[in-house]
């Protein structure tokens, strides 16, 4: 049997995985049922049932959905443990790239969160009223992200099933760096350039956010998490690797640097997801959620802080910028 | 006020051991009118007093409460209902036995956002109405169960409802405690309360401020 399957953190992801798969098999079924026979017009024993179980199918899908947002940087830190197995590989970095499902995965499980965020945010709305409005809408939502949810675990399954433990993958510095010449940096931007436009963008998205351009606020976040990724790889990382020359997004996701990844990364797609779910809210429901609102200036705020103080305290500690 | 439509309640629905505690059931409360529901242990009384409260939702069926679809409330808003709407006198009372009576009635209040100043003076009414002023500092634990009742209205008027319903309020009573709880219903519905009382006490069949008595026998209303 393959080395991986018998990795115990891949075991428990897999069959973790598997089991939120059959709940929301489950969700699925129901929903479909649900949304043939739903008329809340009427008073019948049927449609008291389906009710009920619209409150059975909501409590499986929030379960679901706090699991699933464990379960993204429990992904990420099983790719890192795999780093052992698989040769060449020194972090997480270079088991993703082990074979071509690997990227694909990882895009797809950052955009069901989203997408899942968006259903839960919509379900809260449709608590706090009477009469259900937003019930059909809702459930053809989670019925469209089910299909997105089948997608990521069969590519789960893909993915681990076919890594090749005897062949040889690149390591981060390979990936990332530019020991073969390579410079990744978008548009040929040297890395100050990179850091003005973050810092930029940043202003960019606070100015969106406070002046209520709400449609273009949405695409200030996706600017600002484009900038943002490449900074924390080629600049902010290096502060927090402490090494100008190792440049890697997974690193970071060691003990060695004390986890401080899961938080980079965690505040960076928390500052998309709360972005994203606000604007959808606002254009298409035309409801102003204040707790979207807060956190939608407030997460980018401290993601921006807490990649400008490793530079801080780096430059505080040794006189010198890297 | 009050508006029930072919109400139905089924317990265990759908498995070998459904019962049907309320079948098809109508009838209407006009505002600060006093109903009795009268009627064995089992006739169906407690359960279409915890719809009408919102405790429960039926099988089947529509109630209006005050223009207000209870029937369909989703848990948000029947919390809600409950806190503003309707004062529930129940027959074990359902206090909080360490508490002093005083805090049992502010209990309703603590989540509505009223001045500290307002609160006392609610309590103080409230309790003054229920006749329990005497005991509010004593502990519900060293109260008889006439007193507790008392306590219990008073916690039921404490928010002001418009509706005050009453599950087998006197059942733990002796005759004069349960005289004297009557006694606090006519001053209730004085003061413009709609009241409906679910009870198997025949004190309560000749009241004369009650304006009706509706019968219930096997989850069915028999006049």
């Amino acid at each position: 049997m393959n080395e991986v399957l018998l990795s115990h953190e891949v075991m428990v992801y897999l069959l973790s995985e598997s089991l939120l798969y059959g709940l929301l098999l489950l969700g699925f079924l129901v929903s479909l049922r649900l949304l043939k026979l739903w008329d809340f017009e009427a008073f019948t024993t049927q449609q008291f049932r389906l009710e009920t179980q619209s409150y059975l199918l909501a409590t499986i899908l929030l379960f679901m959905i706090v699991i699933k947002l464990g379960l993204l940087p429990y992904f990420v830190y099983t790719l890192d443990t795999l780093s052992d197995i698989v040769p060449g590989a020194m972090c997480g970095a270079g088991v993703i790239k082990a074979n071509s499902y690997g990227n694909p995965l990882l895009l797809v499980k950052s955009i069901t969160l989203v997408l899942l965020g968006i259903w839960v945010t919509l379900h809260q709305l449709d608590l706090e009223k009477k009469n259900y409005p937003y019930f059909r809408i809702k459930t053809w939502f989670f019925v469209a992200i089910f299909v997105l949810l089948s997608v990521e675990y069969g590519l789960d399954i893909a993915y681990f099933t076919q890594i090749d433990i005897h062949k040889p993958v690149t390591c981060c510095s390979v990936i990332f760096g530019q020991v073969g010449g390579a410079n990744a940096l978008p548009f040929h931007l040297n890395t100050l350039q990179l850091l003005l436009l973050f810092y930029l963008s940043f202003v960019l998205l606070w100015v969106l956010i406070v002046s209520h351009k709400v449609v273009w606020s949405l695409f200030g976040v996706l600017l600002f998490a484009f900038f943002a990724y490449y900074s924390v790889v080629y600049f902010f990382g290096t502060y927090i690797y402490e090494l100008p020359t190792h440049k890697c997004p997974f690193c970071m996701l060691q003990s060695h640097y004390y986890y401080v990844g899961y938080m980079v990364w965690g505040l960076l797609l928390g500052s998309v997801f709360v972005n994203v779910n606000r604007v959808v809210m606002q254009v298409f429901f035309h409801q102003s959620v204040e707790t979207l609102q807060r956190l939608s200036w407030l997460l980018p705020l401290l993601f921006v802080l807490l990649c400008s103080l490793y530079v801080g305290v780096y430059y505080l500690k040794n006189g010198v910028f890297l | 006020m009050i508006e029930v439509q072919g109400v139905s309640k089924t317990y265990n629905d759908g498995t070998s051991q459904a019962f049907d505690a309320l079948k098809e059931v109508s009838f209407c409360v006009k505002k600060g009118e006093m109903v009795t529901l009268l009627g064995v242990s089992g006739s169906g009384k407690s359960t279409l007093l915890s719809l009408l409260a919102g405790l429960d939702r039926p099988s089947q069926g529509k109630i209006v409460v005050d223009g207000e679809l209870i029937s369909k409330l989703p848990d948000l808003h029947a919390s809600r209902y409950r806190a503003k709407g309707v004062g529930i006198v129940f027959q074990h009372f359902n206090l909080l036995e360490s508490l002093s009576v005083e805090e049992n009635v502010m209990v309703p209040l603590i989540h509505a956002g009223i001045s500290m100043e307002t609160l006392q003076s609610r309590v103080s009414k409230s309790m003054e109405l229920a006749s329990i002023t005497h005991k509010a500092t004593q502990k519900v634990k060293a109260l008889s169960g006439g007193e507790k009742q008392r306590c219990a209205i008073a916690r039921a008027l404490v928010h002001d409802p418009a509706l005050i319903l009453c599950d087998e309020p006197t059942a733990n009573l002796d005759r004069a405690n349960s005289l004297k709880f009557i006694e606090i219903l006519q001053t209730l519905k004085g003061l413009g309360k709609t009241i409906v009382v679910a009870t198997h006490d025949p004190l309560f069949e000749n009241l004369s401020f009650v304006d009706r008595v509706i019968g219930m026998e096997s989850g069915e209303i028999v006049q």
